[in-house]
């Protein structure tokens, strides 16, 4: 079974990860704009880091068979240096149109503070303007409070919400954002969000339409297989497939496809190498790295 | 008739693009021709969207016409975005050229793949080139093929504008990372005894590590080889594989010394076909990658 993990920051994992994910069934994956768990302190390490997002990584990401999308966008704990926070609004233009972005985000609330609200609004407005979809952050505390204040901020600035994803959804948030008609997205993340056994639990009681399963991983300790591991287990115990399908696969593909930049075709039917471009293996194959070769090697030796 | 290279690129995306996209791309060149930069950071990042990303289709007149219009120019691996942008870039007003680089560098260094191999190609046709010597010699340290090769490949700058020190770096990564010589405007004309130490010391290099010398390295090499490297030759010319033979063969007539010669006699058959033009750098490159 093919997976796509809409949420997960592999500019902070390795390339043994890429080589598990593919492994292991996901296809394509969408990283979102981040913060870097300390604060960035000048606009250049956000530029660095956006392009990063739409250059290097989704070429790195290729390298391993594994298509890479991202979204952009200043996250909410930064939005509270107010004059970095102006100057990344800025540079976001230069971003926003680039062919792997799929959404503007992930943008959303962490303290509630006003700043985290302007900024959310300012960038709610950029998405109308460029004509993509938004990816919410829900906040760690106070979770069910900034989820619903989330909605009803997006309701205020008329986008409708099949263009929305809320993510970090848990058993309290979920029944809310399904039935104001958005995407709910869960972050399988060992101790701190959602376990996988959970999120069996709530496909079983909600059904699989409009939930979205991903990984979020990231720096800290979290698992870049957690949607194929949730995928496997749904299916071990008892989901039907085409559940699993939709909820692991379809409906990231439904919510992020409305963008125009993010389709089946990319990963199913690759583009032939292209030596202007960066498709599949045009560096693997041809650079001066040894090729893939799909045969087990001698692990000890390093030609 | 001699046409200017914003005509050329006009009429060529004139006959591939939309009507939707025609207009939009006349809209936003307004746009930034009043130094708008918000429109042209943003058309710029959506001109693959709005106007396609198909090959342009381009025929010898047209690479005639490119070539008299600015000379060196090759746009044999252009596509309609990439013409969209590069008129984009022509657009802007350009009379301050201090203003007109920051402007360049903040897309360089915020472009995704596609776009910096746009840029490095475009820079031929835009105003205050000489500005972009460094920029074309940080492109060269990517890590992407593809970047690499549109600095290197079918672009004249380089040739123009690089340092010899940059020069020869560059020339010396196309070998490493196993992209082809002979697309380098200016190759033959660039050679240097430096550089030809530094390929030399390389081919020993990958000997000592077991792994093949690129065949393109003697065209470079061989005009300034010192004895060791004759012996190489010699010895490569003697047991090496067919396109290695030939590749030596062609370096070593170019050179017309004695020593050439003695070489080349060894086996006077590879040598003639050599001399009388049947072998050629294209060729080789061709067979090589």
């Amino acid at each position: 079974m093919k997976f796509i993990d809409p949420h997960i920051h592999v500019t902070s994992r390795t390339t043994d990860d890429y080589e598990a994910m593919a492994k292991a069934g996901v296809a394509a994956i969408i990283e979102p704009a981040f913060w870097l768990g300390q604060p960035r302190t000048n606009v250049g390490s956000f530029q660095d880091y956006f392009s990063s997002l739409v250059g290097f990584e989704k070429f790195r990401a290729a390298q391993f068979g594994i298509r890479h999308y991202c979204t952009i966008g200043l996250n909410s704990k930064e939005a509270n240096n107010e004059a970095l926070a102006e100057q990344v609004m800025e540079i976001m233009p230069l971003f926003l149109a680039k062919e792997n972005v799929v959404a503007v985000g992930e943008i959303g609330f962490d303290d509630m503070t006003a700043l985290e609200e302007k900024y959310l609004r300012l960038q709610l407005e950029m998405a109308k303007e460029v004509d993509l979809p938004v990816l919410i952050h829900t906040p760690h505390r106070n979770k069910k409070q900034g989820t619903y204040r989330s909605m009803d901020i997006i309701e205020e600035h008329e986008i409708p919400p099949h263009l929305v994803v809320i993510d970090h959804n848990n058993e309290e948030t979920c029944e809310e954002v399904l039935r104001r008609g958005y995407w709910a997205a869960f972050t399988i993340y060992p101790k701190t969000k959602m376990g996988n056994e959970r999120m069996v639990e709530i496909v079983k009681k909600y059904g699989p339409e409009r939930i979205i399963v991903d990984s979020s991983a990231d720096w800290g300790v979290s698992d870049p297989l957690a949607v194929p591991k949730t995928g496997n287990l749904m299916l071990e115990r008892g989901v039907p497939q085409e559940h699993v399908e939709l909820t692991c696969y379809k409906n990231a593909l439904a919510a992020y496809g409305q963008s125009g930049q993010f389709e089946e075709s990319d990963w199913l039917t690759p583009e032939p190498i292209d030596q202007r471009t960066l498709f599949e293996g045009n560096s693997v194959l041809r650079g001066g790295q040894a090729p893939r070769v799909d045969k087990p090697e001698d692990d000890r030796i390093i030609q | 008739m001699s046409y200017t290279p914003v005509q050329l690129l006009e009429n060529w995306i004139l006959r591939q693009a939309s009507d939707s996209g025609q207009a939009w791309l006349d809209t936003q060149r307004e746009a930034v021709a009043t130094g708008d930069l918000k429109s042209l950071y943003m058309a710029f990042g959506f001109a693959p969207r709005k106007i396609g990303k198909a090959d342009l289709q381009l025929t010898e007149r047209d690479y005639n016409d490119a070539a008299e219009a600015r000379p060196g120019w090759m746009p044999h691996t252009w596509t309609i975005d990439q013409a969209a942008r590069v008129l984009l870039l022509m657009s802007l007003p350009a009379e301050d050229d201090a203003a007109f680089f920051v402007t360049l560098e903040k897309l360089f260094q915020t472009a995704e793949i596609r776009e910096q191999i746009c840029l490095y190609q475009s820079l031929q046709l835009l105003p205050h080139q000489e500005l972009f010597d460094d920029r074309l010699s940080e492109g060269t340290r990517t890590n992407v093929k593809s970047i690499f090769e549109s600095i290197a490949h079918h672009n004249p700058l380089p040739m123009e504008l690089m340092s010899e020190q940059a020069w020869n770096q560059m020339v010396l990564k196309a070998l490493f990372i196993g992209t082809a010589l002979d697309p380098i405007e200016g190759l033959d004309r660039r050679v240097n005894p430096e550089l030809a130490r530094m390929l030399i010391d390389f081919a020993h290099e990958r000997r000592a590590a077991k792994r093949p010398i690129p065949v393109e390295l003697w065209r470079v090499a061989a005009p300034f080889a010192d004895e060791i490297a004759l012996e190489d030759m010699k010895a490569l010319y003697a047991s090496g594989e067919q396109l290695e033979q030939s590749a030596i063969a062609l370096a070593l007539v170019s050179t017309a010394s004695d020593e050439a010669d003695d070489i080349l006699k060894t086996n006077p058959e590879i040598a003639k076909r050599a001399e009388s033009g049947e072998i050629t750098w294209r060729d080789i490159a061709q067979q090589a990658y």
